[in-house]
């Protein structure tokens, strides 16, 4: 049973997008490896692992939003107030545990989303609108409520220190050394965990039925405010996880952080073909298009270029993707005569 | 009198947003009193409504479609680095003589590069038919980078004093740019309600699909009204860039929630086909005397955020409550005739 399974899983057939996005990433990394040959390494492997891990797992929440057809641009204060304020908390206890910090930061993470939850069901609204709304409340009141001290590597709690700088092997050479995240397995875990709600479970299904029509998927029995309350809680917890990570990998703490840049990690999914009219999506588009996001975030230097290009190149790829997969939509709309306002 | 009522009557949303506005402006009056309203207060304060306003005019827009643009602050950013540039005296040097020809050239060059980015916007919407959250994300995202990339994310600084002056001059009591702001409005509200153009942009925003059936250009449409943005969006940068008397990519980010707040709060439904011009106005009036009193009362931009943030979504909770009636009822669909008739039969 299970060797069926990982054998269908492996052999599905990828998307357009999937393939589309292998081969541009292809050519960057030929390009940039007949650039500079120190790019080719396992260093430069596991430092984007340890870069593009926190965006990755933002990136898999956003996915379930997107599928469920919604746009959600509160993850990122979600992840800055789950993580400030479990600190905060842990500190004024004075337990220094990591699994009370993560856990802390992973249930407010889900009680806020089950607020945005709550808002986009009962009040019908667009979810853009509604989360663009509540992530300015939330890190609002947050800075208001706790305040906004950063806090640098003293102050850090130690056992977010040990977790940040934890390394599950390390390859030694002459004169350096560098090792492979802790945060790699976790994101692992979580794109494994993401999988099987998404595929393997009838809340998932749900998810994929709601997005892509929500009127027939409530008149076919599915509970909609209880899959908005799974999509909004779920994202809320990995965005909660996602802040210890960040904070941890930082050794810094800085609530000001990371707000800001949550169109980014969208834009990343969006790139994988997930399509913002609900339904549609898959982790690996999800991993290939954060990958590909990261590359040109952490890489170009390599090419010689400033991180002044960094937005300049996605946003270039960005737009042409968009126009590549719904140009392609519109004509298989007007042969099969379909007419919609997307 | 009774005209007045009928006025009123005829359009809910601007009763309602005409007493909140005057209530919230007399309130304020009588809390603060001169503090806010002495001439030079209501100057600075149309003075900063200006450079916001033309943003939020092209969000408007941009609903009226069904359509939303994220990439209005972005396109703006851009506009105005293009446009100090130009007047930076870096490519073309500034002498007293040529100062003149210099502004105008910046001038056009904001206003092109404006138009440019539009009609990228209203192409990928109109012809490649991306949704316009996802296009204007995608350009919002290409037009910072072309910003960072062409300034290393460094502020460009102008070497032309007496553009300056555009921000700081005055028609009367009322300051330039305020003037500006209040001719676009006009002009924009004249084309909306009076021209053919007009109708065509609240019919499609009503029913797109309808509207290419009638044998209406529903792409030339799109693409007409992302390039009036566009032209918005360069106004906007001509102010900040007179006003601030230099430019930076990332100048106002926090533009781009206020702008759909406003937006929003006006009455306009983002599903398109609904919002009036006037009541952006007001709209706009009432969220800068708001800001205004938030920072005479020396909130911190937090505090100024949760209030945003709050209102925006008290406002759309409310519009739906007052639009479907009854809570619910726009979501689900009016029951078939079979469904109606089982319905009937079942009460007897």
């Amino acid at each position: 049973m299970m060797r069926n399974v990982t054998t269908r899983v492996l052999n599905r057939k990828m998307t357009p997008m999937e393939k589309f996005l292998l081969a541009i990433m292809a050519i960057y990394i030929v390009i940039v490896a007949s650039q500079s040959p120190k790019f080719f390494s396992l260093e430069t492997a596991f430092d984007l692992a340890r870069n593009g891990s926190g965006a990755m797992i933002l990136a898999l929440g956003c996915l379930i939003v997107l599928i469920s057809g919604g746009l959600d641009v509160s993850f990122t204060a979600i992840a800055i107030v789950g993580g400030y304020s479990s600190v905060l908390l842990s500190r004024a206890l004075g337990v220094d545990n990591l699994l009370f910090i993560v856990a802390g930061a992973v249930i407010i993470g889900a009680l806020l989303g089950s607020i945005n939850a709550v808002i986009i069901h009962f009040f019908q609204l667009s979810t853009l609108i509604a989360t663009l709304g509540t992530a300015s409340v939330f890190h609002g009141a947050m800075v208001i409520l706790l305040g906004s001290k950063t806090f640098t590597r003293a102050d850090v709690p130690q056992s977010m220190l040990d977790f940040g700088a934890f390394s599950i092997f390390t390859i030694k050479e002459e004169n350096s050394q560098y090792g492979l995240t802790i945060f790699f397995p976790i994101v692992i875990a979580v794109g494994v965990l993401t999988w099987f709600l998404l595929y393997r479970t009838m809340i998932g299904r749900s998810v994929f039925a709601v997005g892509s029509d929500p009127e027939s998927a409530s008149r076919i029995g599915i509970n909609i405010l209880r899959t908005r309350l799974f999509v909004y809680m779920y994202v809320g917890a990995l965005s909660g996880l996602m802040g210890i990570i960040y904070f941890s990998g930082l050794a810094y703490i800085n609530p000001a952080a990371l707000v800001g840049t949550e169109l980014g990690v969208i834009a990343a999914v969006v790139i994988g073909g997930a399509k913002l009219t609900g339904g549609e999506g898959t982790i690996l588009g999800t991993v290939l298009g954060v990958v590909l996001w990261q590359l040109f975030q952490n890489t170009l230097v390599h090419l010689g270029l400033s991180s002044s290009f960094n937005d300049l190149f996605f946003g270039a790829v960005l737009v042409f993707m968009l126009g590549f997969i719904y140009l392609r939509q519109r004509q298989a709309n007007k042969r099969a005569l379909v007419f919609t306002s997307n | 009198m009774n005209k007045v009522f009928k006025f009123l009557g005829r359009d809910r949303d601007l009763s309602i947003l005409g007493f909140v506005t005057t209530a919230v402006i007399v309130v304020l009056y009588l809390m603060l009193g001169s503090r806010l309203f002495s001439i030079g207060g209501l100057q600075s304060m149309s003075i900063q409504v200006s450079e916001f306003g033309f943003l939020a005019l092209a969000m408007g827009l941009a609903m009226l479609v069904a359509g939303i643009d994220l990439s209005v602050v972005a396109a703006a950013g851009l506009s105005g680095v293009m446009a100090a540039l130009t007047m930076s005296g870096e490519f073309i040097p500034i002498t007293p003589e040529n100062e003149t020809q210099i502004i105008i050239l910046g001038v056009v060059v904001a206003l092109t590069t404006g138009l440019l980015t539009g009609l990228l916007n209203g192409f990928i919407i109109a012809k490649l038919s991306v949704p316009p959250i996802l296009a204007t994300l995608g350009t919002m995202i290409l037009y910072t980078g072309i910003g960072t990339a062409i300034t290393s994310g460094s502020s460009i600084s102008l070497k032309v004093p007496s553009f300056a002056k555009l921000a700081t001059s005055t028609v009367g009591p009322l300051p330039m740019v305020f003037v500006m702001l209040l001719a676009t409005f006009i002009i924009v509200s004249l084309i909306l309600t009076r021209t053919r153009f007009g109708r065509k942009v609240y019919l499609f925003g009503e029913n797109e699909v309808a509207v290419r059936f009638s044998g209406i250009k529903s792409e030339r449409v799109i693409l007409m009204t992302y390039a009036i943005i566009g032209i918005l969006v360069g106004l906007a940068a001509i102010v900040i860039i007179a006003r601030a008397n230099s430019m930076r990519v990332g100048f106002g980010e926090s533009y781009l929630l206020q702008a759909i707040l406003v937006v929003v709060l006006a009455g306009f439904n983002p599903l398109g086909g609904k919002g009036r011009v006037l009541n952006l106005g007001i709209a706009l009036v009432l969220l800068q005397v708001i800001s205004t009193s938030m920072t005479a009362f020396a909130f911190s931009p937090y505090a100024k955020n949760i209030v945003w943030g709050g209102i925006l979504i008290a406002v759309m909770g409310m519009n739906h409550y007052l639009r479907a009636g009854a809570p619910r009822a726009r979501r689900q669909e009016p029951p078939s005739e079979t469904v109606a008739i089982a319905l009937e039969q079942s009460r007897r």
